[in-house]
Parts: structure tokens; sequence; C-alpha cells
């Protein structure tokens, strides 16, 4: 008896704790789909599309959608690209400065964002990159950078240099070494990067909102923040179908970094074997 | 060693083209916004890139604060349509959403950049001083010397003279203007047992009447007044101006200088704490955010859960038919009274008026036309139009006398509070006090003492404005 | 001679690779840190005669911040936030690794995924969410009233706790998935001798488990707190820094000093706070680690 009850007792803590975190969610799904929203977690009486119909057919809301896949995907790119290329001499050179840069790296992922805000603004007006999408792209890859480049360290550790070694025996150069053996079997690792690098940003709403500022630029986060607190008497049915679709990209993108995940690990093995 | 070569000339390569994409049009375009900055400086118009229309038309672009009404833009589109010069001007109507307290940022933003400034844009009368101070503005007095409207009286001379500076420089044309009340449903009044027709006194009488309403009423909101940081300069403006310059005093004393910390302004906050300690006011859940006002004039004051209201004229604009929440009956159901004093002493009742201007970016390229274009919307029959449905009171005294203007439910009675009215101080420090007189009573409201929030009122001030200007009484 | 400049040489060629990052990282993150530096010296602002000209005025800003309450209350709203979202995320992702550990595979797969959305939701998506969940009619009155219970207004009652718990919702995944990575680190061997032995599951834990993993708990706890150092779009979304100061971290702080009242010269000053904390707690860290 008493095992059968140490047994259950997780079962029902998780069960537990996994209602209460449900719950917010339920209410995006709910409400949604409601014609008659309010702030509570409740049965819809009106099942409707209706608040999808409104927040999709809206041209201001596609584009938002649009130029946040732009932004988001541009700066998740750059920031694999070039912390992979970075990681590669950290994880596998011999360099004086390596822990000087590492720990300086580190310190830089301390920074938080918003406190360099106004220097950033005036930087971009002399520039000229101010209300500019690439600025803000190039902007956000910079302050993903530090991060983005210790992970893939960390990753690119953990790909054994006999691998390589074995290429660079059959002549294979540094560049295609990267290319045909590091980054097949980090690909978890760099999925990682992807999709932490592009939650991140198509999340943030901030620094969108202060380096953009014509209408037609900004992204859907900026966009959910104004519809979140401005007109009128807040319509929870359209916010939660603004939100709902709004997630879709992030799920998205986790689900396919599961599978990927999966292969990656059996590639691994193959490293071991 | 050839391959690792081959590597760094690639990586080279994308980089200096991702920069060369980043400067792309910028090096241009540093050159002439540094330019237009200094020359901004300098007082004359500087020259910058130009911002072609479609189609070989000049492209003017206004921007203005979108609070979830549409008459501002209904505004400028029925101007445009019956604009003479649609051929080769094309409109680009660029609203900003945001809380007031953002939009003002925003600007500030917008405005230092050639690329970002739009060619006209809404500012409140008392962000003008800072924005000119500066240089984000454009000096109008060259195209207002053939203006005849301006110069004729047309134009109500405080407001006229409110704009301009010492030395005959304007920077906006003021476009509407209000004045402030008490405004109170009467149906809950008479459910209370209360006189239909409404005055107090003095702000014990006020306190009194909620007294009565909330043991007569339980279910109704006694009182409510804008005490939230998320709504700006409403805030500051119908809430704590109201009273402070109720006990006589103001903002800035004789010599200039402001008040950081004086027996009136305790008054003033004392009276707000007793309003949300005795609980005639709102939840804090729906006043201390960005949609206070609209929740109170659009949802409470019709819905019969709210008696008074401290407020402006504009409010009305919500109830007409083509208003954001129509009441038919509003002309009846509704009174105004004058906010009185708060001993009932000299001059017995007060009012802050302000409003709104529009201006001409310093960083503007299409100068002249937009100023054509400004005297468009201003025009008689175009303005009288819109000043109604903004529900706000006119800036030109021809107006005024419009019958179907002057005949509009509480128009006469609110233009009277104009003769008497405050003003803001025209400092350009202003802008920045104003967001801590809004933390000041946000504070308050949140439970802090009137003596602490004071003090803390002081320092922000002190540390914004520099120790020499602030004073003590 | 020639070894010297040719090991340079042979390093400089090395660390071509890493150039593009550090051109990138020198114009848009280590530029702006300087100048946020440099900014905090001058009375600079987004309007006003200030804008036009900027004065160096030396260390008047720290001056003025350090007679500043509201500067206090501040960094302690910051450490507080910090305090509490660390606490709670930690105990909770290890909560719940620890129990998903050999749980039926589907129950798993059902229950994970639910803390998981927490983590992926967008910012604004997670403001939203509990915004509405502890809105005055939100879920959770609903369920108090059904209990019977009085509803509380806890966004304005007790701000500070509802964003806590808010952060905490969002952010407890992170800290479960290293946790079970580093739980399936720990041997079974080492926990199956202290079975044997007849040590009880809380010895077994305190004793066994807690030493394994104490690596993974210092690198969480850093990264954890370097990234809720900066938050600032969850608070501000859902209280917006009030009610008066109750939830004004220094992010939020720095934001209406800033852009609001419009002194970008205080506001950098206040910001510049913020780099040191981070900083300081960064070192600390780091030595923790090198420690083993």
């Amino acid at each position: 008896m008493y095992w059968k009850f140490r047994k259950t007792v997780p079962y029902v803590v998780l069960t537990l704790l996994a209602i209460i975190f449900v719950l917010p969610l339920l209410w995006i799904l709910l409400a949604s789909f409601d014609g008659n929203a309010s702030q509570a977690v409740k049965m819809p009486t009106q099942w409707t599309l209706d608040n999808y119909k409104v927040i999709l057919s809206s041209q201001t809301n596609q584009r938002a959608f649009a130029n946040g896949l732009l932004i988001s995907f541009g700066q998740s790119v750059l920031v694999v690209l070039f912390a992979g290329l970075a990681a590669y001499p950290l994880s596998r050179y011999e360099l004086r400065y390596k822990s000087l840069f590492l720990y300086t790296i580190l310190f830089m992922t301390s920074l938080p964002i918003t406190a360099v805000m106004v220097p950033v603004y005036k930087m971009f007006l002399t520039i000229g990159l101010y209300d500019k999408t690439l600025g803000l792209i190039l902007f956000l890859t910079a302050t993903s950078m530090p991060y983005g480049i210790w992970l893939m360290k960390n990753f690119m550790d953990n790909v054994p240099i006999e691998l390589e070694e074995a290429a660079w025996v059959d002549g294979a150069s540094t560049l295609a070494s990267i290319r045909k053996i590091i980054a097949p079997l980090m690909f978890p690792g760099i999925c990682v990067v992807f999709i932490f690098t592009f939650s991140g940003s198509w999340g943030n709403f901030f620094i969108p909102y202060i380096l953009l500022q014509t209408l037609n630029k900004l992204p859907a986060s900026v966009t959910l923040y104004q519809f979140f607190g401005q007109h009128g008497m807040i319509i929870y049915g359209q916010l939660a179908a603004y939100s709902a679709v709004y997630a879709i990209p992030s799920i998205l993108l986790y689900i396919l970094s599961q599978n990927y995940m999966s292969k990656g690990f059996n590639m691994a093995g193959a490293a071991k074997g | 060693m050839k391959k690792m070569k081959k590597v760094a000339a690639a990586v080279l390569a994308s980089t200096m083209v991702l920069s060369l994409a980043a400067c792309q049009g910028s090096g241009a375009k540093t050159e002439t916004t540094a330019q237009g900055k200094t020359e901004a400086g300098s007082g004359e118009t500087g020259k910058t890139a130009e911002t072609p229309g479609t189609g070989g038309k000049t492209k003017i672009s206004i921007t203005f604060r979108d609070g979830g009404s549409d008459a501002l833009k209904n505004w400028f589109e029925h101007a445009y349509e019956t604009y003479d010069k649609k051929d080769s001007i094309e409109l680009d109507i660029a609203p900003i959403t945001a809380s007031e307290g953002d939009y003002f940022a925003k600007v500030a933003l917008a405005l230092q950049s050639a690329d970002t400034a739009p060619d006209i844009v809404c500012e409140d009368t008392f962000q003008l001083p800072s924005d000119v101070a500066a240089g984000y503005l454009t000096d109008l007095s060259g195209y207002l010397k053939d203006y005849k409207e301006w110069n004729d009286g047309t134009y109500y001379g405080p407001l006229v003279d409110g704009v301009t500076y010492s030395d005959g420089s304007v920077y906006g044309i003021p476009y509407c203007t209000d004045t402030r009340g008490l405004w109170y449903n009467k149906d809950i009044f008479k459910a209370a047992g209360l006189d239909k027709e409404w005055q107090p006194k003095t702000w014990q009488e006020i306190l009194d009447t909620c007294k009565v309403i909330k043991e007569k009423c339980p279910d109704v909101v006694p009182f409510w007044c804008n005490s939230g940081v998320a709504s700006g300069e409403a805030t500051s403006m119908q809430t704590y101006e109201m009273l402070l310059y109720g006990t006589g005093e103001q903002l800035l004393d004789e010599n200039d200088k402001w008040i950081a910390s004086s027996e009136n302004i305790l008054k003033s906050l004392n009276f707000i704490n007793t309003i949300y300690k005795d609980g005639y006011g709102p939840s804090l859940s729906k006043v201390l955010n960005g949609e206070a006002g609209n929740i109170a004039s659009r949802e409470y004051l019709p819905g019969g859960k709210l008696a008074i209201s401290l407020d402006g004229y504009w409010m009305t604009g919500n109830y007409k038919e083509t208003g954001s929440a129509p009441w038919p009956e509003y002309k009846d159901k509704l009174g105004i009274a004058a906010m009185p004093t708060s001993e009932g002493q000299k001059p017995g009742s007060i009012t802050m008026s302000g409003g709104w201007a529009l201006s001409i970016p310093q960083l503007s390229d299409q100068k002249d036309a937009s100023m054509d274009f400004i005297k468009h919307c201003m025009s008689y029959d175009i303005y009288l139009d819109t000043i109604i449905a903004q529900g706000n009171i006119a800036t030109r005294t021809d107006i005024a006398a419009d019958p179907t203007y002057a005949s509009q439910p509480f128009m006469e009675k609110c233009t009277g509070f104009l003769s008497g009215a405050f003003y803001r101080p025209r400092n350009s420090q202003y802008s920045t006090v104003t967001t801590h007189i809004q933390t000041m009573v946000e504070s308050v409201v949140s439970g802090t003492s009137p003596e602490d929030a004071m003090a803390q009122y002081k320092s922000d001030v002190t540390n914004s404005v520099g120790a020499d200007n602030t004073v003590t009484k | 001679m020639n070894k010297k400049s040719s090991r340079l040489f042979a390093e400089a060629r090395k660390s071509v690779l890493i150039l593009p990052s550090m051109v990138l990282l020198l114009i848009f993150f280590v530029t702006p840190i300087l100048l946020t530096v440099y900014y905090s010296f001058t009375n600079l602002a987004l309007s006003g005669e200030n804008a036009k000209q900027l004065k160096f005025i030396g260390l008047s800003n720290y001056v003025s911040m350090f007679k500043d309450r509201t500067v206090r209350i501040s960094i302690v709203n910051t450490l507080v936030f910090l305090l509490g979202s660390l606490i709670g995320q930690q105990v909770l992702g290890f909560l719940i690794a620890l129990n998903m550990r050999n749980r039926n595979r589907i129950f798993r797969g059902i229950v994970g995924p639910v803390f998981l959305a927490g983590w992926i939701m967008p910012e604004v998506v997670v403001a939203l969410c509990c915004s509405t969940f502890f809105g005055d009619e939100g879920t959770l009155n609903q369920i108090f009233s059904f209990f019977h219970l009085p509803t509380v207004e806890f966004l304005f009652a007790i701000p500070m706790a509802t964003v806590i718990l808010a952060n905490i919702w969002h952010g407890t995944a992170f800290s479960m998935m290293n946790f079970q990575s580093a739980l399936d680190g720990v041997p079974a061997d080492i926990e199956e001798a202290a079975k044997v032995d007849g040590a009880g599951p809380f010895q077994t834990m305190l004793r066994i488990i807690l030493p394994c993993i104490k690596n993974t708990i210092a690198t969480n706890t850093m990264l954890n707190t370097l990234s809720t150092l900066g938050v600032f779009g969850l608070i501000y979304m859902m209280t917006g820094g009030g009610p008066g100061t109750k939830t004004l971290t220094l992010p939020i702080f720095m934001y209406r000093q800033a852009f609001i009242s419009q002194q970008l010269g205080y506001g950098t000053a206040i910001s510049m706070i913020l780099l040191v904390i981070g900083i300081v707690l960064s070192v600390f860290y780091t030595r923790v680690m090198r420690k083993d």
C-alpha cells in the first residue's frame, strides 16, 4: 500500500502542476473561438471563427506578421552563421586570447539590452539606420551573438575532433569539414541556437518599438502590444485569436526541432561507435 | 593555405556586403541628416532628402495620435477630398497608436531624423516649448504674414498670444482648445435624492456629495478623476492642476521657478487621497491604465455606473451620433458644474485650458505644401465640421458664432469657462515636470502618503530642472 | 623574431572566422555600451534645450541617483523579482524534473509539453495570458469565487508576487530541461547503493543527487539571472511598473526616465546600475564555476 502510494504521488503532483500551468494557455484557445470572450477560462457560449477572420484578414496584421517573420528569421540565420563560424576557432584552436574573449562574451550576455537602447537610438540616427529593417536585424543579431557563440562553442566541443582529423587526412579543407562533419553532427545544437534566437526576437517588442517608426515596418510583437492596451474596450476574443496566431511560429519551430533533435542523437551515436 | 585564404576572402566579402547594404543610402542621408541638424540649430530650413510621392506627386505625411476615435483621421481625409491641389499633392495619413505618454516620446524620436519626420504633426500645446527649444519645429511666422485670419482677430486672441514667442515666432496653429469641469449623471443624482442642478462651491461640498451617493447608490462609483501615469497629461491637467490652481497656487512662482513643495500641493494631494481612501473613486485596475479616460466617459458615465467625472468638454464628442459611444439623451441626462476653488475663494471656480496645434517639423521637406494644406484644413466649413465631430472648443471666433456650433449641448457653458481659464506654463521643462506630477498622483492613489509623494516630487523636479529653478513654499 | 611574428600570423589566420562576429559585436554592441557610459555623464534629453546641445555634467547624474529614493526602490524591486523568479523556477524545475524521471512515456509526452508551452510562448503572449489569468474577472478569481473565497485584484494588491508568478510560469521549463539532462547523468548505481544502505528518498536527494548536479545548478542559476535582470516587456505589459512603484524594476525605471520624462542622460545613468549588477553577478558566478 505504501509503495503504491509512493508511486502515485509523483503522478498526482505532476498532474496538478500541469493543470495549473495549462490554465492560462487554455484561455487563449477557448477565448479565441468565443464570440463573447471575457477574461476567464470558460466554455464559449458562441463558438465562432469570427475572431480569427477579423485578425487574419486585416492587412495591417498580415504585414506585421510578415515583418516579424522577416526580422526574426533573418536575425536567426545570421546568428547561426556568424556564431557558428566564430565558435570554430574557439572550440578547435589554441588561441592566446581565447579565455579572455570567452569571458568577455560571457559578460556581454549579462547586459540587458534595454539598458543600451538610448545610445543605440542615437547611434542609428547618426549612421542612418533608424527606422530601417536591416538596421534592426543587424542590431538584433549582434545582441544575440554572445549567447549564440557561447552555445555554439559548447555544442561544438561535443563533436569529437577525431572525426575531423579523419576528414583532414582525406584532404578536406577547414570550411569543408565544418560543412560536412561538424554542422550535421551539431544539428541539434544549431536548432537550439536558432530556436532560442528566433523566439527571443519574435517576442521582443521593445527594441522594434524604439528603432522602427513607420507603421508598415512594425513587426507583429509591437502590433500585439499596441492592440493590448489601446482601442477602447479590449476585445478579448480578438486578442486571444491574435495571440494564438502569433504563437504558432514558435510552436512550429519547436516541434520541428524535436524531430531533428532525435535524428541528431542517432548520428552522435555513430561517432561513439 | 590556399583554402584558408578563400575562406577569409569569402567571410570578408560577406561582411563588406552586409555593411554596404547597411550604409546604402545612408551615405547621402548621413550628410543631409547631419546638415539638417546643424542648420536646424541655426533656425534656417534644412535641406533634406526627397520624399517622392507616387506618379510624380509631392507627398505630405501627417502624424497624430490615434486614441480610438476617427475624428482626426476623418478631418484630414475630408480636407484632402476638397483640396484644390489634390492633383499635385498626395496625403499620407500616418497616425501613431500609443498611450499619451508614449505618443510624445515617439514623436520626439521621429522628429530627429529627416526620414521619419512627418510634414505635419499634431502637438499638444504643452509640448511645443520643449520641442521648439530642441529645434524640432519650423517657425511659421513667415507664412503667417499673409494668413488673413491669423492677423485679423479671427483666431482667439489669448491662444494666438499663447503660441507666439517674444520675437514674433510661431510654431503651431492651434486647432482646438478645451475647458474642464465636473460632469455628472443627473439620473444618479435624482436617485440619491440630490438636486439635479448641482454646483458645488468648495471641495468639501464635492466630498459631501460623494458621501451621499455612496450611501444611497452603493453600486455606483461616486467620483472619477484620471490618476495614473498611463493616462499621461490627462492626470496632470484634468486632475492635479484643476486642484492646485484652485488653491490659488500655480506650478511656477512669480520668478518662474518651479514650486517643488508647498502646503497647497499637499492640500491637492490630500483631496485625491481622500477620494480613494473613502472609497469614492474607481478601482485601481480601471483607473490606472491608458484607457481610463475612455472607460469613464464611454462606459461608466452613460452606463449609470459613475456619478461624477472630472473631465474636459471633448468628452461629449463621444455621445454624438457619430461618436464612439452614442448617447442620444445625453443633453438631458448629463450635467456640467464648474470646478470650485478649494474653499470657494475668488475666483470661485477654475478651469485649465490647453489644446492642440498643427506644427511643421523642422526636417520636413514640404513646408510650403504643408502650410497650404494646414490653412485648408482650418478653413471655415471644413474646420466647422471637424470641431463639432471632435467635440472640442474651436480656436476661431467666427466658428464660435456659428449657430450649429454654438447650439451644441453644454457648449455655451463650457466656452463661458474660458474667460478666466489658466494655461500651463510656457516653459520648455514642463514636458518633463508633468511626468513627475503624474508619478506623484499615481503614488498617492497607490497608497503612498501625500507627504512622501510630495517629497519624491521635489526630488524628481530638482533632478530634472536643477536646484536653481526650484523653490519651496 | 620570426617565430613570434609567424605565431601571430598563424593566430590571425585562424581567427579570421571570428572576424564577422567581432565586427558586428564591436559596432552594435560594444559601441552602444561605451556610449551608454559616455551619455551617463551628460544631460542629454529627448526634447528641450538639452536635446539640441548636450552638456557634459560629470558625476551630476550619479549624485542625483544616489539621492533619489526611487532608484533605491527600483534596485530592491529588481532584486526581489530576480530572487523570486530564480527560486521559483529552479525549485519547481527541479521538482518537476525529479518527478518526471522514469514515468510512463505517454504521461511524460503529455505533461512535458504543457510545461514547455509557457517557455515557448513569446513574451507578449505570456503577459497577455497571465494578465487575463490574474485579472479581476480572470480564471484565478473565478476559481476563488467557486470556492467562496474573496476575489483579489492580483495586479494591484500584490503586483510583485503576480509578476514573479508570471515569470516563473514563463521560465520554469528551461530549468526543468537543464535539470532533466543533469539528472540523467547521475549514475544509477550510486543511487542504488544509497538505497541499499538504507537512505531515505530525502537523504538520497540531499547527499547524492544534489552534489552530482552542482554544476548544472550553478550554470542554470547564472543563465536565469542574466536573462531575468533585463526583463522589461513582461512587467511593463502587466503592470507598467505600477501601481505607483510597486513593480518598478530598473529596466522600467530607465524607460520611464529616458523616454517618458525625456531625460536620456539620467536614464543611461540608471542603466549603468543594471550593467554593473549584471557584471558583478556574472563575475561571481564564473568564480563559483571555476572552483570546480
